[in-house]
């Protein structure tokens, strides 16, 4: 693995590396003169073979997605790349923008090209005003050079790129909840079906893609879908910005291969734990993830399927580490507040249920707990977001994929750390 | 009717070239919705019922509906705020390199209560989720601009330049 | 058609049919909440969630279409989906929706109007836990006035968003919104444009709980103390079908009821508190007669009889006004007695409105014009002629019980007559020029069928007792007509004046309470002779 070569990030720490010239200079563009020399289809198929998968936290086969779209669709279709980035954990599209906002356009205009959109949206977080700011530069360089706009480059096809600013909410994140916002709406997340390939922005055919995945697009077009292929594990394959924060000596953003040893990615690209203190526990894949023990986190490789068997996900792969200063009831209840403050309030378990937990978590904390409180917790996240089965999926309990995202976490923390939470109880009633 | 009178009942976007921009750049009306909010914002500092107004009329909407929108976000501030606004990142990767030391430290520095602006309208201090930024906590936006990584005594040094 | 099975039931159900809307039909209960066949589906109470073999997760039954599904995929080798709405999981799942909805609730059935109609109350004893496992404190907000007729009980609220969508797609006026999000999200009205439409009652109906309150109902009653009888409104031409909920002699409100050929599931707040008009109304209950411009009591016998003296005038020229107001029974049975010209008051306008969900209030605020030309053709024009050609000198009104100005038009006619009869049942300037009235019944009080504007036939039933001495209008009619010609058809009930009616106008033919049934009949297809 010693021979990886960063793919996404390779040119991040050179000046201008997000100018037009700059991005030109080490060959930029040349994808999509590539692409619109292929029919829509080839390109689909291409992207199909990389078995490039989301990067935005579902992971989603994207040349399968694309595929949804109706192909004889009489409305106009659109792409939304997801810019929304604010999955505690995960800052790894800021970088991309700020640091090589060429590529994930060029991105943008292939998969645009690929499902037949010529009004494709970037929805970035309110925010990040500077990465808007030069976007907009970006844009519009792209615009006075023929990237976007009629007839790109000479072809018959034309493409224009809005970009369109949120207003803090994590849930616009999800991408119905984000198709509301732009359509200028609260972001409650709509009920499926109709999917969003079928009716999404202003009810017609949407696709919505990460930055990540958007970015890795000109490469599989210009090296190919066996390149992207052979990179990583065969079912979830390619380069990968792994986030990397918390109690580290070095946090940051490492572009690795998929599949990469959680540890090497705590102890050698983050430089271990800060003040070398022991690891307690980790979420692999942003805080919607369930968190793993040291000792698993030791041994996992940092791909959908080796995940998924410990009963967490890759999600976003932003991986927050805890070390032994870390006090896991109050992580766990700030992790539920994020939650609690974050849900769009649509549906029952998720409005009420999470709001019960900052409620039952913080009054632990202050050591007015009670054991039943700590069997209610799993009851309380079953409720919201609950399993039957892990492979089988989650209950189902709500609209939008956020109960499981709150569940999931919350409930590991209580069934991993049980002991730190039975500390918080008042002495007699532990007794009792 | 005095001038505050005026300033509260009516707005009026000064830059309309920006508005038609806004328009051309969507292909429905509603879908200004947020860019003319923030646009809004920028010139009149938080989120007033003229606002609403005159956002509801371009847009084609209910006044309701827009409050429906505005009232969902946390960036659209329906109260004046401090000429400067201190968020500080509160989530976890933040909470664990220090992020409850800054918001303790700001408070007794201005004695602001997280949600409070100072008296002389300089800052409002509040508490926010994530910012996308967690490799270089803990964050800190005043205004549009992100600090990280920030020791107290940077932080100091920071606000202190701020005139 | 696709083949459902739900618990142990087989249906076939039409493409494109919900689960909800199967079970519905067939008896299945399934508990829902965010749901209302008028509104979209929005899915998020998740109270209606059932299993579906096949799919991993629980599905919402609201948003789960039926559909055919190819050979190789039907379950059994037949269904084309196979429903549990019963199994453990299933019910575990309803009591934790219910457990969470329940959490801030105050639990104050015992003062909530809703109380008996709530779905909060009726889904928690079929199918919640027993007692709460909440020990938090509960979120406590003051109520608020959305509007000036409606209260909002926010502890109450589940926020299903019926409402606002109410808003949103039937009155298409928007006034309603959710404030804030998550746990803090709370319905709401903007102070300067609160939720004042002409629709807005119905917010409070479609509320599956009692967090919307009518200001007009507010603890006036408890709804099992009522008596509910299916009614039409009559304060316009469209005729919605409604709910009169009343005790002993008082109406206590007025809901719409479902009919797909009229209103659908609403009903306009004109009509909805239209019923207060006749409470304080200065109502005449005995028979009266005028001497020496004075009007004093008079028995039934008397009254009959100075009336039938005068009318039954050898050669005596009678002419008639029939009522937009009056039943199709009412206006017949006068159209029978007169022999000179027939007219009407002339019409009233208001405005009318179509809301965006096409629910109309018609700009004609009475409600029977069609039937009441039905069965009085031959109505003129142009009355004051005709009088002055055929020199009458005699008239019978049936008043329609609203108090206007009379027009010159009007005056001179009066001026003109020797006797003038008014039958009505409150002292309007037109009773006030009669020299015999006799009073009927007031709009809740009256039986009879009535003619909406789209040619309805609806039936009327009355839901209070008529008032004193006053006497059905058809009857009244009978003994004028008794009065006159011994031998003229002697009606013992409604029924029979609808028969008679019938046979002179076919149209009306084989009409019967029984056929009329909850719903009404139309009219279209059928030729009036
Ligand atoms: C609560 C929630 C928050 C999400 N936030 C983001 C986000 O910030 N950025 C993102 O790209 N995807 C986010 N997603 C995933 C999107 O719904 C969607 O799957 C993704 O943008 C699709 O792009 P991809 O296929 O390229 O990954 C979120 C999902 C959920 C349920
Ligand atoms: S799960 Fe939560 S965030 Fe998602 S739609 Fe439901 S209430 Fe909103
Ligand atoms: S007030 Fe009633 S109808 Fe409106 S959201 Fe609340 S419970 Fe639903
Ligand atoms: S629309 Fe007409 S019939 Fe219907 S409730 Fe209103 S007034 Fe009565
Ligand atoms: S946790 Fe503070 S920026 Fe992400
Ligand atoms: S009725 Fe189906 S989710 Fe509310």
């Amino acid at each position: 693995m010693s021979t990886f070569e960063p793919v996404l990030t390779s040119n991040i720490t050179k000046e201008n590396s997000h100018t037009l010239d700059f991005y030109q200079s080490i060959g930029g563009y040349s994808a999509i003169k590539k692409v619109l020399s292929m029919s829509p289809l080839e390109v689909i198929d291409v992207v199909k073979a990389s078995n490039l998968r989301g990067r935005g936290g579902a992971g989603f086969p994207t040349g399968l997605k694309w595929s949804f779209v109706p192909k004889d669709s009489e409305k106009p279709i659109y792409l939304i790349n997801n810019a929304d980035e604010s999955e505690p954990g995960t800052f790894k599209d800021r970088l991309l923008m700020n640091k090589a906002p060429h590529q994930m356009l060029e991105g943008m205009i292939i998969a645009s090209y690929a499902i037949g959109c010529h009004t494709s949206f970037i929805y970035i977080r309110g925010e990040f005003y500077r990465e808007y700011m030069l976007l907009e530069k970006v844009v519009a360089e792209a615009y006075e050079n023929n990237l976007l706009g009629d007839n790109i480059l000479g072809s018959d096809y034309s493409l224009d790129v809005v970009i369109h600013r949120g207003a803090g909410a994590y849930i616009c994140g999800e991408e119905t909840g984000l198709i509301e916002s732009l359509e200028g709406k609260r972001g409650w997340p709509r009920i499926k079906p109709p999917f969003p390939a079928i009716e999404g922005y202003l009810q017609c055919p949407t696709v919505v893609n990460n930055v990540e995945t958007l970015s890795c697009l000109p490469h599989i077009i210009t090296r190919g879908a066996d390149w992207f292929q052979s990179i990583g594990p065969e079912k979830g394959p390619g380069p990968r910005l792994f986030c990397v924060s918390g109690r580290v000596k070095n946090p940051g953003v490492f572009e690795e291969p998929m599949g990469i040893d959680l540890k090497d990615l705590i102890f050698e690209k983050a430089g271990g734990i800060t003040n070398d203190n022991k690891l307690k526990a980790v979420f692999p894949g942003g805080s919607s993830s369930a968190i793993l023990t040291a000792a698993e986190a030791i041994d996992v490789k940092m791909d959908f399927e080796e995940l998924a068997k410990k009963k967490t996900m890759l999600g976003s792969a932003g991986v927050i580490v805890m070390d032994e200063t870390v006090d896991m009831v109050h992580a766990c209840l700030n992790i539920a507040r994020f939650y609690a403050h974050e849900s769009c309030g649509q549906c029952t378990p998720c409005r009420e249920g999470t709001t019960w937990l900052v409620k039952m978590l913080t009054r632990m904390v202050k050591g007015r707990g009670t054991l039943k409180d700590i069997n209610m917790l799993f009851e309380i996240t079953d409720n919201i977001g609950g399993l039957i089965d892990f492979s089988k999926g989650s209950y189902g309990k709500t609209i939008c994929p956020f109960g499981e995202a709150v569940a999931w976490p919350i409930r590991s923390f209580v069934e991993k750390f049980k002991d730190e939470f039975i500390k918080y109880l008042p002495q007699e009633k532990v007794a009792a | 009717m005095s001038n505050k009178d005026i300033h509260e009942d009516s707005f009026q976007y000064t830059d309309s070239d920006k508005v038609e921009k806004i328009f051309s750049q969507y292909p429905d009306k509603r879908s200004a919705t947020l860019p003319l909010l923030h646009l809004a914002q920028t010139q009149g500092g938080y989120i007033t019922s003229a606002i609403i107004n005159t956002v509801a009329k371009l847009t084609e909407i209910h006044p309701a509906e827009v409050m429906d929108c505005v009232s969902f976000y946390t960036m659209f501030y329906s109260r004046q705020q401090g000429t400067y606004k201190l968020q500080v990142c509160q989530t976890l990767s933040c909470s664990l390199n220090g992020a409850d030391d800054i918001v303790d430290h700001i408070t007794q520095k201005y004695g602001t209560q997280p949600g409070e602006t100072t008296s002389d309208g300089k800052f409002t201090l509040l508490k926010v989720e994530c910012l996308g930024s967690c490799g270089t906590a803990p964050v800190i936006q005043i205004n549009d601009d992100y600090h990280e990584g920030l020791s107290i005594k940077e932080l100091d040094i920071l606000l202190d330049s701020i005139p | 058609m696709p083949l459902l099975k739900i618990d142990s039931l087989e249906i076939e159900v039409e493409k494109g049919t919900t689960v909800l809307q199967a079970a519905m039909v067939n008896g299945i209960e399934i508990p829902y909440y965010c749901y209302h066949p008028a509104l979209e589906i929005v899915g998020s109470c998740r109270m209606c969630l059932v299993e579906v073999e096949g799919m991993p997760k629980l599905q919402v039954s609201c948003n789960t279409f039926v559909g055919e599904a190819p050979p190789e995929r039907k379950i059994e080798g037949k269904y084309d989906m196979v429903v549990n709405t019963h199994n453990d999981l299933v019910i575990q799942e309803r009591k934790n929706v219910l457990e969470f909805l329940l959490l801030n609730h105050p639990l104050d059935c015992p003062v909530c109007d809703q109380a008996g109609e709530c779905y909060l109350q009726d889904y928690s004893f079929k199918f919640g836990n027993a007692h709460s496992r909440f020990d938090e404190d509960k979120r406590v907000r003051p109520n608020e006035y959305l509007g000036s007729q409606i209260v909002i009980n926010h502890n109450r609220c589940i926020l299903c968003s019926r409402c606002i969508r109410f808003t949103r797609e039937i009155s298409g006026t928007s006034e309603l919104f959710v404030e804030a999000r998550g746990n803090k999200s709370k319905i709401a009205a903007l102070e300067d444009k609160p939720l004042d439409n002409l629709l807005a009652g119905n917010v409070a109906d479609i509320c599956p709980v009692g967090a919307l309150l009518s200001t007009d109902y507010i603890h006036k009653n408890r709804i099992w103390n009522l008596k509910k009888q299916p009614s039409v409104c009559q304060d316009c031409s469209v005729g919605c079908n409604v709910d009169v909920f009343y005790q002993k002699d008082k109406i206590l409100r007025l809901t719409p009821r479902e009919n797909h050929d009229v209103n659908g599931y609403f009903m306009c707040d004109i009509g909805r508190y239209g019923f207060h008009r006749f409470e304080d109304l200065d109502r005449i209950t005995t028979p009266m007669a005028r001497s020496n411009g004075s009007f004093s009591a008079v028995s039934w016998d008397e009254a009959i009889r100075k009336t039938a003296d005068k009318l039954g005038d050898e050669g005596a020229k009678i002419a008639g006004i029939v009522s937009p107001f009056h039943t199709n029974e009412t206006n017949f049975m006068l159209g029978q007695i007169i022999n000179g010209p027939t007219g009407t008051l002339p019409q009233m306008n208001d405005e009318e409105i179509i809301y965006q969900s096409g629910f109309r209030i018609s700009n004609d605020r009475s409600p029977n014009r069609r039937g009441m030309s039905d069965v009085c053709p031959a109505l003129l024009e142009d009355l004051v002629s005709e009088i002055d050609n055929q020199d009458v000198r005699m008239i019978y009104v049936l008043d329609d019980g609203i108090d206007r100005e009379i027009d010159d038009v009007w005056k001179k006619i009066l001026a003109k007559m020797d006797f003038v009869v008014v039958q009505t049942y409150a002292m309007t300037t037109l009773a006030q020029s009669a020299n015999i009235i006799l009073p009927g019944p007031a709009p809740y009080e009256r039986e009879g069928t009535i003619t909406n504007d789209g040619g309805r036939v609806q039936w009327l039933r009355p839901s209070l007792p008529m008032k004193g001495e006053s006497r059905a209008d058809w009857e009244i009619l009978m003994m004028v007509m008794k009065a006159l010609d011994k031998d003229a058809q002697d009606f013992t009930d409604i029924g029979q004046v609808m028969k008679d009616m019938g046979e002179k106008f076919p149209a009306y033919d084989g009409l019967s309470f029984f056929r009329l049934g909850p719903h009404g009949m139309s009219l279209n297809g059928r030729a009036n002779g």
